[in-house]
């Protein structure tokens, strides 16, 4: 009945999943190339960007070492473009992910990468580096963008107060639409909640309380699925009988 | 809903208003009336765990079989008043008044009478109160950081609805403040890290 943990991951365990987002950071001084357990970091030679993680990223940064380029979508227009699109556009549902990268074929026609291929699928595509495309929100998107402005304010494109109230913004506007949403369960049978394009720390906010209302649902209408479902079966039942009897006919 | 669920066994002990189909000896003393049969028709209060059982139990009667050792009305709590009120504004009504585990005599009372409208009404209640319950969950752990007192923005109102709830909800209060706090803790304390 009561487990030390809740279901799900804890707002520390989803940060710490984060720091492999990777970010690109423009060195200040010449670092080889490191080898570590997940691969090799890139060599960084000064004027040249570089994709490393965020953990690392971090570190140069406070050693000194190198400024972070901020992705795309936290700059204030992407941020407001965002806002704009969750307060007027479609006020309920929530603002699409990012979409996979693609290239463009010769002839014009866009394909997507084959994201197997490279052993990467949505969560963990590099949507956090400087070629990001903006006016979407990536899954970290909460804990990459806190990270950014707690470590490298200077590094951001506007005043870190403004990106911050910003992201605040969006984030009330967001989870107030998370506590609507146990609303949708009020139907019978076609009720559902649409998570497509929730962050993950939104996600570990909010599911022990998301679970809790739709086991409460479940349990309150326990009695009455049963009953429907009894039902169910025994249309089915006679539905049944009667093609058997149409396929004896057929047979005769 | 398990075996060791104190609530459970608490909901057990709710009183429900039942009538006698028949006449036993010797009981009496429910109706403070040691010693003495207890006549069919009489009404009395029994807990719910024997009430269930009385009401679904077979007496063994060929004839009727669809008679029972007692016939039972809705308790007060899920009665025709409060379900008018919920209906009228579910917010307004400190449902721990009717009774601590509302929620979970509702779902027994639901489970022995088919009716449909006190579903439709305690399921409506249930999630509409939910997101007033995330809501003061979210605001009520914002000024502790401050060091001020809970419950900044919310008022004497909010305070009033938070003593209202049941247990269910009292649970669903806890989750969701939790929630909140830990995420809060983690945006304080990113500072300090790396």
């Amino acid at each position: 009945m009561a487990h030390p943990l809740p279901p799900g991951l804890t707002p520390a365990e989803v940060a710490f999943l984060a720091e492999m987002e990777m970010v690109t950071i423009v060195p200040r001084q010449r670092i080889e190339s490191i080898d570590l357990l997940g691969g090799k970091t890139p060599t960084l030679r000064p004027p040249h960007r570089a994709q490393v993680p965020l953990w690392l990223a971090l570190l140069l940064k406070k050693q000194n070492r190198a400024n972070i380029v901020p992705p795309p979508w936290l700059h204030p227009a992407s941020l407001q473009s965002i806002i704009q699109r969750e307060k007027v556009e479609d006020p309920v549902a929530f603002s699409p992910p990012p979409p996979p990268p693609s290239r463009i074929k010769i002839g014009g026609t866009a394909e997507r990468i084959n994201d197997a291929s490279d052993g990467v699928s949505p969560p963990f595509l590099p949507s956090c580096t400087a070629d990001a495309p903006s006016g979407f929100l990536p899954y970290h998107w909460q804990e990459v963008a806190e990270a950014l402005l707690a470590h490298a304010g200077d590094d951001m494109p506007a005043s870190a107060g403004e990106v911050r109230g910003l992201l605040r913004d969006l984030a009330e506007i967001r989870a107030a639409k998370l506590r609507s949403s146990s609303s949708a369960f009020e139907g019978f049978g076609d009720a559902g909640v649409s998570l497509t394009g929730v962050g993950a720390m939104e996600l570990a906010d909010n599911r022990a309380f998301l679970l809790g209302v739709i086991d409460g649902v479940r349990t309150l209408g326990a009695g009455a699925e049963a009953t429907r479902r009894e039902q169910e079966e025994e249309e089915r039942a006679e539905r049944g009988d009667e093609f058997n009897d149409s396929d004896e006919e057929m047979g005769i | 809903m398990s075996y060791y669920d104190l609530d459970a066994i608490l909901t057990g002990a709710e009183k429900i208003p039942c009538t006698f189909q028949l006449d036993v000896p010797e009981l009496g003393y429910l109706d403070n009336n040691p010693g003495y049969t207890l006549k069919s028709g009489t009404k009395v209060l029994l807990p719910l765990w024997l009430a269930e059982m009385l009401a679904i139990a077979d007496m063994g009667d060929h004839q009727n079989p669809d008679k029972s050792f007692i016939a039972f009305d809705l308790p007060p709590a899920v009665g025709k008043d409060v379900m008018a009120a919920l209906k009228a504004d579910p917010r307004s009504v400190p449902i721990r008044n009717q009774s601590p585990n509302f929620y979970n005599l509702a779902k027994h009372m639901m489970d022995l009478a088919e009716e449909r409208e006190l579903h439709a009404v305690v399921r409506k209640t249930f999630l509409t109160r939910a997101a007033d319950i995330s809501l003061h969950a979210r605001k009520s752990g914002g000024a502790v950081s401050k060091g001020e007192g809970s419950n900044l923005g919310i008022g004497a109102a909010g305070e009033e609805f938070l003593r209202g709830l049941d247990e269910w909800e009292r649970i669903l209060f806890r989750k969701a403040h939790d929630g909140a706090r830990s995420t809060k803790q983690w945006i304080e304390g990113i500072k300090k890290r790396y």
